[in-house]
């Protein structure tokens, strides 16, 4: 890895899922290399990803049939895998997104709170 | 989270298919790096360049279809998977030793299982009665556990209402009448007559053993009133048989022996008090015993109570004792009489303690034989895959990797196994407990048992792991792999090892499995003596007929069937008698009248056969002295009786009885003996004869029903259907369902013992076959291990014959140390199993030297076929031969 990855972030356990889902209900049916393609545009730099590791998210994701899979054409006519949210995954992607929000909110809130004595 | 459990079923699906689900991702992967390469040649780059950035941006692709794996599956699954597809592809390409191997795990678990279940059901397990374990057997006067005569272990039921009254140890004392079980009733229901077996009760018995009936109720006290209407309830089989399971069926009326008879209730399909108290019998109906009416017969009712809780069983008897010196107080007239108890599960399982605890050891021994065979079949194929576990240590499987796959291995070498196992062990519980014909109690209730499978399993795996893993562990301590991968190919040291252990094991194996063949060959001749005892009669060629007039029939009733019967093709001699041999048996005192002999032999118990003229040439009865009974002593002439032997002896020992004087039956009868007969044993070939003494059946009328016994060399079948047309004309109500050859009711007493000797001399075949077999096996592995020592030895000059005889001696060696010990301990067991031996001494040299020879002589087959192998070699092959 080159030096000037050090200043980007590094994914929290169980983010990716999140980012994923998010850019499957934004973007609609998408492959692989979109997918991470349009995070990392979003993330504008800032993240730390290997791209190839989605794909461990994205079968996660398959097996709990918050997703589903199809093979079918690019944009260049070569045959890819197009991944699409379903019923299920736009529920948990809600039930997901509330959560992360109100964790971070209690996290910025609390290390807030612990500088102000100092 | 949520999503986890989602997963697992898509998880443990992907594990099975690891092809397709690569393919896929290294497809997509390929797709993305070819996008991020145009990304990068977009931006300006090389080719190369771009290429290079793309990979690094991607990731490494072994990693990511790592991760990938891990993600989508469940990695210690898989593993497992993997060993078990290497494993399945071992044995399959081994299928010789799997069968084997199978096989032996197999036989060894369903036995065991088989023979603990038997013994867990019979010994082991409380009786199925309600609090069984403070149920007492009550028996009349000392307990003395050979004593056979129902007469003399029953009570009066006086006594009975006695010790219902004054003792205080027990809660409840119930009854049984278990005379009334040998008496055949007809059972006339419109349609087809049939015989049918009834057994009278104290009307609480069924309550205090809490057996409940399935339809309708149990019996009441007002059931037990002297003038209470019959009632009866059905036993299950009945009930089904005869009544078609008619659910409406409690209230009717049917006619058992001419009487109205009022169905109360049926009772469970599992008749746990027949099992327990009749084996072997089959119980249609329960009556309520009336007390009033049957106090007047003497004793006839069989005694279980229930102890209070806490109550030792020498309470009880002091209790008894106690109530009995009371009584006799009170009562000072009545006969002698007296009571002790016994706990009733030690006294069902007395008489088979013995022989089930005999059948258990042969078991273990079996068990031991089946571990030690399936241990040295382990340790050579060990020993054959020591190069292969080498080789892969040395491509870098960790020692851990290769021990979780030998596990894998054994674990699922005895899953097969054992559900093989499990599945004979299944099959042979239902054939033992279909054996209505086998006087062991319980024998129906016996089933499959959970514990004795998995203690067995479990036994099996521990030597399977044990010497599945041995070979391993050696290998495991030899520091240098290139050491282990070279001596394999010299065969010296560790293989030498191995093919001591196993020498070991198989010598223990010839050892044991002797022991087994002496054992099983003293109790087959045990039982070949058992057939030979001269019985006083000859049960071959005889037919015993049931015939069970509603009451007393008359005489001319009975001499016209047996004119009838006589007139018949193919009937050598008929007669009747109250009292079929073996089966039935009661007793009445005796006194004699002209004897010199002390009161106390004077006076006696006797077997009381009430018979027609002619009876002991049917049965084949010896007629000593005197005379038999003729057409001529009728009811009105001199009452005449004939006697056996050993009371003839007891009474008159100058051998002068014939015209002597007895009173018996009733206060005032006095009987002359008119003829002295062979004794007949009564109870079977196993129990000695007693007293015996014969009434005309004319001049004591006191029986409800007979057995026509008939001489014939026709089967039974044709003399059944012969007597359905003869005697219709007699009587068309005769069931004559009941129709046996005696032999069949002789065969009966030797049942159990039967039996058990099938199951040992099973066992003993199974383990002389396994000893044999790895003895076989050994003897070829030492051949193969020494095929360069032969080849030299062929090369100096040594003959075929030479090479041949050496192997044979080293088996002879190996096997003759086995018989030795297998000898010494043969001693030892056939010592504690004295008791089941008849006729034949413990340490009986016949038998001994009956087994050892032949066992050695097969020995030296299983030495000399590898032997002959081994000799045919050609020496340059061998020593060449890698």
């Amino acid at each position: 890895m080159s030096d000037s990855n050090k200043t980007k972030l590094e994914l929290l356990q169980g983010t990716l899922d999140l980012l994923v889902l998010q850019t499957l209900v934004t973007m609609g049916p998408m492959h692989g290399y979109g997918i991470a393609r349009r995070i990392e545009q979003i993330a504008e730099n800032e993240l730390l990803l290997n791209q190839g590791t989605i794909y461990a998210a994205l079968v996660r994701l398959q097996q709990g049939k918050w997703i589903e899979a199809e093979w079918g054409a690019s944009d260049n006519n070569r045959k890819a895998k197009y991944y699409q949210i379903t019923a299920r995954g736009r529920g948990q992607l809600e039930k997901e997104t509330e959560n992360w929000l109100r964790v971070s909110h209690v996290v910025h809130r609390i290390l807030n709170a612990s500088k102000r004595p100092a | 989270m949520k999503l986890s459990i989602h997963r697992i079923p898509a998880r443990v699906k992907a594990v099975f298919q690891p092809a397709p689900l690569d393919s896929d991702l290294d497809e997509e992967l390929a797709y993305h790096l070819e996008e991020l390469t145009k990304d990068y040649i977009a931006q300006g780059f090389d080719a190369d360049e771009a290429a290079r950035l793309a990979r690094i941006k991607l990731g490494g692709v072994a990693q990511l279809r790592e991760l990938h794996r891990e993600t989508r599956g469940i990695p210690w699954l898989e593993n497992v998977y993997q060993d078990l597809r290497y494993a399945w592809r071992g044995f399959n390409k081994e299928r010789g030793f799997t069968v084997i191997a199978l096989l032996i795990i197999a036989i060894g678990i369903g036995l065991n299982a088989t023979v603990f279940s038997l013994v867990n059901t019979v010994l082991l397990r409380p009786l199925p009665f309600d609090h069984s374990d403070r149920l007492v057997w009550i028996t009349n006067g000392s307990s003395t556990k050979t004593n056979h005569d129902m007469s003399s272990s029953a009570h009066l039921v006086d006594t009975w209402e006695g010790l219902q009254q004054t003792t205080q140890s027990l809660d409840e004392i119930e009854a049984y009448n278990p005379f009334s079980v040998r008496q055949t009733r007809r059972l006339t229901d419109g349609s087809k007559p049939e015989t049918i077996l009834s057994i009278d009760v104290s009307h609480g018995l069924l309550g205090m053993l809490g057996i409940k009936p399935i339809l309708g109720r149990s019996f009441l006290p007002e059931d037990a009133l002297r003038n209470a209407p019959d009632r009866v309830l059905l036993s299950n089989q009945l009930w089904r048989r005869h009544f078609n399971a008619d659910p409406q069926i409690v209230g009717k009326a049917v006619q058992i022996s001419g009487q109205g008879v009022e169905i109360i209730g049926v009772l469970p399909p599992a008749d746990a008090f027949t099992s327990v108290f009749f084996p072997a019998v089959r119980v249609d109906c329960f009556s309520p015993i009336k007390n009033d009416i049957e106090r007047h017969w003497g004793n006839t009712v069989s005694l279980i109570g229930r102890a209070k809780p806490g109550a030792s069983i020498d309470q009880v008897r002091a209790d008894l004792s106690r109530s009995i010196v009371e009584l006799k107080k009170q009562f000072p007239q009545r006969n002698g009489y007296d009571a002790t108890a016994d706990w009733l599960n030690e006294w069902v399982s007395e008489a088979l303690k013995q022989p089930l605890t005999f059948l258990w050891v042969a078991a273990g021994f079996l068990l031991a034989i089946v571990s030690f065979n399936l241990g040295g079949l382990l340790l050579a194929r060990g020993a054959a895959r020591r190069k292969e576990f080498s080789v892969r240590c040395a491509l870098g499987a960790g020692r851990s990797r290769i021990l979780r796959q030998l596990l894998t291995e054994c674990f699922g070498l005895v899953a097969v196994g054992s559900l093989f196992g499990a599945a004979l062990a299944g099959g042979l519980t239902h054939f033992l407990s279909q054996r209505t014909g086998v006087e062991i109690p319980l024998l129906q209730q016996v089933h499959l048992d959970g514990v004795s499978l998995g203690f067995t399993v479990v036994l099996c795996l521990l030597t399977v792991v044990l010497c599945g893993l041995l070979p391993a562990w050696s290998l495991a301590r030899h520091a240098d792999l290139q050491d282990a991968l070279k001596e394999d190919s010299r065969g010296s040291s560790g293989g030498l090892n191995q093919s001591r252990t196993r020498g070991l094991l198989v010598m223990t194996e010839v050892a044991f499995a002797c022991v087994l063949a002496i054992s099983a060959g003293l109790m087959i001749r045990s039982l070949l003596n058992l057939m030979q005892v001269d019985l006083g009669f000859r049960p071959s060629q005889v037919v015993a007929v049931r015939l069970d007039p509603p009451s007393w029939p008359g005489d001319v009733y009975i001499q016209s069937i047996l004119d009838r019967v006589r007139a018949m093709p193919g009937v050598e001699r008929a007669a009747v008698t109250d009292c079929i041999p073996v089966e039935r048996d009661r007793s009445w005192g005796i006194e004699a009248l002209n004897s010199d002999q002390p009161d106390d032999v004077r006076m006696a118990g006797a077997h009381v056969r009430l018979i027609s003229p002619d009876l002991f040439q049917a049965m084949g009865t010896p007629i000593l002295e005197g005379r038999d009974f003729t057409t001529a002593d009728k009811k009105e002439s001199a009452p005449v009786l004939i006697i056996n032997q050993t009371l003839a002896h007891r009474f008159w020992p100058n051998g002068d009885a014939v015209g002597k004087q007895v009173k018996t039956f009733g206060e005032n009868s006095h009987f002359t003996v008119i003829g002295v007969v062979q004794d007949t044993r009564h109870g079977g070939p196993e129990l000695p004869s007693g007293n015996e003494m014969y009434f005309g059946f004319n001049q004591v009328q006191d029986a409800n029903s007979w057995d026509l016994m008939i001489r014939t060399s026709l089967p039974v079948s044709t003399i059944q259907a012969d007597l359905q047309k003869a005697l219709h004309e007699i009587d068309p109500s005769l069931p004559l369902t009941e129709v046996r050859s005696m032999q069949s009711v002789v065969d009966l007493t030797l049942s159990s013992r039967r039996l058990l000797v099938a199951l040992v001399g099973g066992f003993a075949v199974i383990a002389l076959g396994l000893a044999m077999l790895g003895l076989y096996g050994l003897i070829s592995y030492n051949v193969v291990q020494q095929t360069k020592e032969i080849g030299i030895r062929l090369a100096l000059g040594a003959t075929a014959a030479m090479v041949q005889r050496k192997i044979v001696l080293q088996t002879l060696s190996l096997a003759g140390v086995g018989v030795l010990i297998g000898l010494v301990g043969a001693v030892l067991c056939s010592r504690a199993m004295q008791s089941l031996l008849y006729g034949v001494r413990s340490g009986d040299a016949l038998t001994f030297l009956g087994t050892a020879i032949p066992l050695l002589g097969l020995a030296v087959i299983a030495g000399f076929v590898p032997a002959r192998r081994a000799a045919k070699m050609d020496p340059l092959v061998a020593l060449r031969g890698e």
